[in-house]
C-alpha cells in the first residue's frame, strides 16, 4: 500500500468518525460509533492501524505521525460525545464525582488567642498615639517597687508573693528572702525604664509577661500578660483619662460604653481608681488606673509641679478569655492543639 | 470587712436606702461585695442586715464600724456620734500592781496596760453577743467579748490577760528566743524565733505581739483581775510573725494596716468600761503607757488650682473644706487666694501630701462629676519594627503549619536539663517553684515545645508542629548579673531536617535577610550526631537547628522524627529589609542546563554551590538542587552523583546557545580543578 493511499484512507475515516460521533443523539448510536470507530477488536482504526505494515518501511515514520494524529482526533470527538450524551442523563455530569465531599485543607497554623488580643489592644491604643515599649521581665527590687512608690515594708515586697531569684547566699531551696533579682510581678517596671530614659511627653503602652506566685486554677496562673498605659506631659488630667479610657471601651467593645471609676489604693497612683465597664448591662471590673504619684515622678527625675500623668493596667487573659469564651486561663499555656486550633 | 446596719446605726442616722448606701460606698472607696439578709444568714436579728466592704490597705481606719460610719458621715453630710468612755475612779495607783518594760520598740512603738481587779466572768450582755454574731464573730465571755467588739467598734485590737498568771506581775515586751515555743489559744504550739515580738511575763512568752494571746495567760472562769493591753505593734514585724507561723488573725490583719496611734487609749477605755458595765470589778487608776506623746502630723497646704490641675474640675473651696473637715481633717488655714493648709486626724496616716488630700477631696465629691470628653492632642505612634517583625514572622510560620504555642517561663530541672544549646552557664532559679517544681528560668524555647508536643502526643495523638516568640534567659558571667533576656522564636516540627531548615530560609526570604542561611554542625547532646548545626546569617550567629536524638525522643515518648529550632529575633532584625525593594527582571529568554556531577562524598553542596557560582557569576540566576544518586559499583565508594540546575539569563540580551555552553564547559572545568567533580556524560 502506497503512503498516498494510507493517509487518504485515514482522512476518510477521520471525517466519518467525528461527523458520526458528533451526530449521535442518544447513547445508543454513540455506543454503535464507538465500537465501530475505536472497539478494541474490531474497531476502524484498529484496522486503519494493521495497514500500517503494509507502507513502505521509509514512509513508515510518517504514516504513524499521521495516524497517530487522526488516533487523538477520533479519541478526543469520543470523549466529548460521551461527556455530552453519557453518563449521569440530561447535564453530562460525572457521577462519581460528589462535590459534597469534603475539600482537602492546606495545613495552617493558629495565632495564640493571647497574641491576638495584644495585636488588637495595642492597635486600639497605637490610634491614639501610644507605642508600645517592653522591659526585661527580671528586674531589680529598684524597678519593681522603690520608684514605684513601694516602700521597704510594704506587703507587696513580701517573698511570697513574688518571684525572687535564688542567690549563692539564698542557695536554690525555699528560703523566701527578699532578693537583689525577682521576676516582675508588674509591667510598671517598663514605665519606670522609659522615663529614666526620655523627657516628657511620653506616651506609651508596656506590654509583657509578669509573674506572680498563685496556685494555678481556672482563673489564676503563676505567669500572666499585662497592658499599661502611660501618658505625662505638661497638662493631662483625669478628665483626660476617663475620656481616653471610654474612647478604648467603645473600640473595643463596640458601641457606646459607660465606664466609672471606683476609689481603689495603687502605691504608684494618687488618685487611684478601679475601671468598671457596663457591658450587657452588668459593671465589669476592667482594670485599675490613677494619676501618677509624685513620689514616682521624683523617682525618675521628674518634677511633679511640672509635669503631671496617667496611668492605667489591665490583665491580657481577662479581657482574652471574656472576648473568646475561654472558661479556664491555664489552657492559654498548655500548648494544646485542641485548644490552640480554635483561634 | 463585715459591718452589722444596726450596729453602724449607733454612730450614724441610717434613714437611707440601704442598696443605695452600698453603692455610694463602693463609689467613694469601699466596695461592696455582698449583704447578707436574716434570710441569709439567721445568726442576724430580725431588723438587721451583714454588709461586706471590701477595704483597702490603706484604709486601717475603716476596719472597724466607726470608721464606716464616718464614710456615711461625710457622705451624707451627717453628724457622726462617737461614745465617750467613762471609768469610775479607784484609789489603787496601777504602778503598785504592774511594771510594763518595752524593750522592743522597733517592734511595738507604744505599749499601754490597764488592770481591772474584781471582775467577775460570765455572758456577755445580750446586745453585746448578738453585736458580735451579726459580724460572725464567736462570742465567749465577758471580758473576751467585750475586746472583740471594741476592736470591731474602732479596729483597735485588744488583749486581756489573767493578772494572777503574770509571773512578777512584769510585762516584758521583748524579742523571742530562739526556738522559744508558746502555745496559743488556739492551743496549739507555736516555735518562734528572735525576729517576732512577744508580750512576756517574768518567765515565758505570754503572747505573741499582735498576733495571738498565748493560753497560759488566758482568761478563764475563775480569772478575777485582768491587765488590758492596748497596744500599736508594727505592720512589718506583725506581718512577717504572722506568715512565718502561718498564724493569720483579725488582730494580725488591722496591725498589718495600721492602727490609729492616737485611739489606743480610747479603745482601751472603751473596753474598761464595758467590762466593768458587765463583769463587775474596779479599774486601777492610771494607765501604764511607754509612749504617750504621740507627734502630732504637719499640715498639709492645698491648693484649688492644684485640684484642677490633676482632676481636670474645679471644686469649690468650700465643699473641699466641708469635706476634709467632715472626714476629721483640721482646716488649720482656711482657703484664700486659692490656698487652705490641713492637719490630718491621727487615725490617717495615709494622708501626708496635697496628693492625698486631692484624691479625698475627689473621691467624696464624686467620681462622676469627671467628664469624658476631655480628649488628649493627637500624637503620631508608629509600629515597632519588632512587631512589624514578629507578624511576618507569624504568618510563615503560620502558614507553614506550626500553631503558636505559649508556655512557661520557667520551667523543671529536668526539662532545663535536656537541651540547652545557647550556653553552658546554670540557669537562673527562683527561691518558689512557680509550677510543679519548676524553678528554673529557661535558657531556651525548645524543651519546652517538645514538651507540649509530647504532650499533644499523650492526650490526643497529635502530632503538633509548635512555634513560641518569647524571651530566653542567658545567665550573666557571674551568678549575680542580670541575665541577657533574649527574644527568640522556637519551633518543634515532625519531619527530616530539610523540613525544618526550608522554613527557616522561606523566614528568612520574607524578611529580606542580606545573607542566606548557613550552617555549621555543633556537637551538643540530645542530637543525631551530627544533626544540631548553628545557624548563622553571614558572620552573625543565629540560631540552632536539630534533629532530636531518638534517645531523647524516647523520654518524651514521641513518635517519629522531630526536628526543633530556634533563632534569636535581633539576629534575625539585625539582618533584615522589613521593606522590600524591587529588583528589576531581566526581559530576555534564560536558558536551563541540567548538570550531573560525580564528586567525593565529603564535598559539600555548599563547597559546589560557591565553585559554581563563581564560575558563571551574574548570568546564573539561580542553582536548583535537585538529587544525589549513589551507586558504589560504578562510581566507586564513597562518591556520589549530585544534579543541578542551572538557570542563565543575561540583563543587556539574549543569552545564545554559544555563550551558555561557553559557560557550562567553564563550571566543568572548574569543578574539576577545584572539587575533582566529573561531569557525567
Amino acid at each position: 500500500m502506497s503512503l498516498q493511499n494510507f493517509l487518504s484512507a485515514l482522512d476518510c475515516l477521520q471525517t466519518e468518525a467525528i461527523e458520526t460521533l458528533t451526530a449521535a443523539s442518544d447513547a445508543d448510536a454513540f455506543e454503535a460509533a464507538r465500537v465501530k470507530y475505536v472497539g478494541q477488536k474490531k474497531g476502524a482504526l484498529k484496522d486503519i492501524q494493521k495497514q500500517m505494515g503494509k507502507v513502505a518501511a521509509e514512509d513508515r515514520k510518517n504514516a504513524g505521525m499521521r495516524l497517530n494524529e487522526a488516533k487523538q482526533a477520533i479519541e478526543a470527538a469520543v470523549a466529548e460525545a460521551q461527556q455530552r450524551l453519557g453518563g449521569g442523563g440530561e447535564s453530562g455530569a460525572d457521577p462519581t464525582f460528589d462535590p459534597t465531599l469534603p475539600g482537602v485543607r492546606p495545613s495552617v497554623g493558629h495565632i495564640h488567642p493571647i497574641t491576638q488580643t495584644i495585636t488588637h489592644l495595642t492597635e486600639i491604643m497605637g490610634r491614639m498615639g501610644f507605642e508600645a515599649a517592653e522591659g526585661p521581665e527580671v528586674e531589680d527590687p529598684w524597678h519593681n517597687f522603690v520608684a514605684l512608690n513601694i516602700p521597704e515594708d510594704h506587703p507587696a515586697r513580701d517573698p511570697l508573693d513574688n518571684f525572687y531569684l535564688a542567690t549563692a547566699e539564698s542557695g536554690s531551696e525555699n528560703r523566701n528572702v527578699e532578693g537583689s533579682r525577682l521576676l516582675r510581678s508588674q509591667t510598671s517596671t517598663v514605665q519606670i525604664r522609659v522615663m529614666e530614659n526620655r523627657q516628657p511627653p511620653i506616651r506609651i503602652i508596656s506590654l509583657g509577661r509578669v509573674y506572680r506566685p498563685d496556685d494555678p486554677d481556672a482563673t489564676h496562673f503563676p505567669m500572666f500578660h499585662q497592658m499599661e498605659g502611660l501618658l505625662v506631659d505638661t497638662h493631662v488630667t483625669m478628665a483626660n483619662l476617663k475620656t481616653v479610657l471610654r474612647v478604648f471601651a467603645t473600640n473595643y467593645l463596640g458601641g457606646d460604653v459607660e465606664i466609672r471609676f471606683r476609689p481603689s489604693f495603687f502605691p504608684f497612683t494618687e488618685p487611684s481608681v478601679e475601671v468598671d465597664f457596663l457591658w450587657d448591662g452588668q459593671w465589669i471590673e476592667f482594670g485599675g488606673a490613677g494619676m501618677v504619684d509624685p513620689n514616682v515622678f521624683r523617682a525618675v527625675g521628674y518634677d511633679p509641679d511640672q509635669v503631671s500623668g496617667f496611668a492605667f493596667g489591665l490583665g491580657v487573659e481577662r479581657l482574652c478569655m471574656r472576648r473568646h469564651g475561654i472558661k479556664d486561663i491555664r489552657d492559654l499555656y498548655s500548648g494544646d492543639m485542641r485548644f490552640l486550633s480554635q483561634f | 470587712m463585715l459591718v452589722s446596719w444596726k450596729w453602724l446605726s449607733q454612730y450614724v442616722d441610717l434613714n437611707m436606702d440601704r442598696e443605695e448606701l452600698e453603692t455610694r460606698l463602693a463609689l467613694s472607696g469601699l466596695n461592696h461585695e455582698g449583704t447578707e439578709t436574716p434570710a441569709d444568714n439567721p445568726a442576724l436579728a430580725a431588723d438587721d442586715f451583714c454588709i461586706d466592704l471590701e477595704v483597702t490597705s490603706n484604709r486601717g481606719d475603716c476596719l472597724g464600724h466607726l470608721g464606716v460610719a464616718r464614710e456615711i458621715a461625710v457622705l451624707y453630710d451627717r453628724e457622726l456620734k462617737v461614745p465617750t468612755p467613762k471609768l469610775p475612779a479607784s484609789s489603787v495607783p496601777i504602778d503598785s500592781l504592774l511594771r510594763v518594760d518595752n524593750q522592743f520598740t522597733e517592734a511595738c512603738p507604744r505599749y499601754t496596760a490597764r488592770v481591772i481587779q474584781g471582775v467577775k466572768i460570765g455572758p456577755s450582755p445580750d446586745w453585746m453577743q448578738a453585736a458580735l454574731r451579726s459580724v460572725g464573730i464567736g462570742v465567749v465571755n465577758n471580758v473576751v467579748d467585750a475586746t472583740n467588739y471594741v476592736m470591731m467598734e474602732c479596729g483597735q485590737p485588744l488583749h486581756a490577760f489573767d493578772y494572777a498568771s503574770i509571773a512578777d506581775q512584769k510585762i516584758v515586751i521583748r524579742p523571742a528566743a530562739d526556738k522559744e515555743s508558746i502555745t496559743a489559744i488556739d492551743h496549739r504550739q507555736y516555735e518562734l524565733d528572735p525576729s517576732m515580738c512577744v508580750i512576756a511575763d517574768g518567765q515565758h512568752a505570754s503572747a505573741v505581739a499582735g498576733v495571738m494571746g498565748g493560753a497560759d495567760s488566758e482568761v478563764t472562769e475563775t480569772t478575777t483581775d485582768l491587765v488590758i493591753e492596748a497596744a500599736i505593734f508594727t505592720p512589718l514585724s506583725v506581718r512577717r510573725t504572722a506568715r512565718k507561723l502561718k498564724l493569720h488573725s483579725p488582730s494580725s490583719f488591722r496591725f498589718e494596716r495600721r492602727v490609729d496611734p492616737v485611739g489606743v487609749d480610747w479603745a482601751s477605755r472603751r473596753v474598761c468600761q464595758l467590762i466593768v458595765e458587765s463583769a463587775g470589778g474596779t479599774v486601777a487608776d492610771g494607765v501604764i503607757d511607754t509612749a504617750a506623746d504621740i507627734p502630732g502630723s504637719d499640715p498639709i497646704v492645698l491648693r484649688l488650682s492644684e485640684i484642677e490641675r490633676i482632676l481636670g474640675i474645679t471644686i469649690d473651696a468650700e465643699q473641699v473644706q466641708r469635706i476634709l473637715t467632715a472626714l476629721g481633717c483640721q482646716c488649720e488655714r482656711p482657703f484664700s487666694n486659692g490656698e487652705a493648709s490641713f492637719v490630718a486626724p491621727s487615725w490617717r496616716h495615709d494622708l501626708t501630701r496635697q496628693a492625698d488630700l486631692i484624691e479625698e477631696v475627689a473621691r467624696i465629691h464624686g467620681y462622676d462629676k469627671i467628664p469624658e470628653d476631655s480628649p488628649i492632642p493627637v500624637a503620631p505612634s508608629s509600629k515597632r519594627t519588632f512587631d512589624s517583625a514578629t507578624e511576618k514572622i507569624r504568618r510563615v510560620l503560620t502558614a507553614a503549619g506550626l500553631s503558636e504555642a505559649m508556655t512557661p517561663s520557667v520551667v523543671t530541672k529536668k526539662l532545663d536539663e535536656s537541651l540547652s544549646p545557647w550556653t553552658d552557664r546554670p540557669a537562673l532559679a527562683t527561691q518558689t517553684a512557680m509550677l510543679k517544681g519548676a524553678k528554673r528560668l529557661r535558657r531556651t524555647l525548645m524543651p519546652s515545645l517538645l514538651q507540649a508536643r509530647a504532650n499533644n502526643w499523650a492526650s490526643a495523638s497529635i502530632e503538633a508542629n509548635l512555634f513560641e516568640i518569647a524571651h530566653i534567659y542567658v545567665p550573666g558571667k557571674t551568678p549575680e548579673d542580670l541575665p541577657e533576656e533574649l527574644y527568640t522564636v522556637g519551633m518543634v516540627v515532625g519531619g527530616d531536617f530539610f523540613t525544618a531548615k526550608g522554613i527557616l530560609e522561606s523566614l528568612c526570604e520574607m524578611l529580606g535577610t542580606k545573607h542566606p542561611i548557613s550552617v555549621t554542625p555543633v556537637p551538643s547532646s540530645g542530637f543525631v550526631p551530627g544533626q544540631l548545626v548553628r545557624v548563622s546569617l553571614g558572620q552573625s550567629q543565629l540560631g540552632y537547628l536539630g534533629v532530636v536524638d531518638p534517645k531523647t525522643l524516647k523520654q518524651w515518648k514521641l513518635p517519629g522524627k522531630v526536628v526543633v529550632a530556634e533563632l534569636s529575633l535581633p539576629g534575625l532584625l539585625a539582618d533584615s529589609q522589613l521593606v522590600p525593594q524591587q529588583v528589576v527582571v531581566s526581559m530576555f529568554p534564560s536558558v536551563e542546563r541540567d548538570l550531573n556531577f560525580v564528586m567525593a562524598e565529603s564535598v559539600r553542596w555548599n563547597d559546589l554551590e560557591t565553585v559554581v557560582r563563581a564560575a558563571v557569576g551574574d548570568p546564573l540566576k539561580s542553582m536548583a538542587y535537585r538529587e544525589t544518586y549513589r551507586d558504589a559499583a560504578k562510581d566507586g565508594k564513597d562518591r556520589k552523583r549530585v544534579l543541578f540546575s542551572m538557570q542563565l539569563q543575561r540583563d543587556d540580551g539574549t543569552m545564545s546557545g554559544e555563550d551558555a555552553d561557553a559557560l557550562v564547559s567553564r563550571v566543568i572545568s572548574d569543578c574539576k580543578q577545584k572539587l575533582d567533580a566529573e561531569l557525567l556524560g
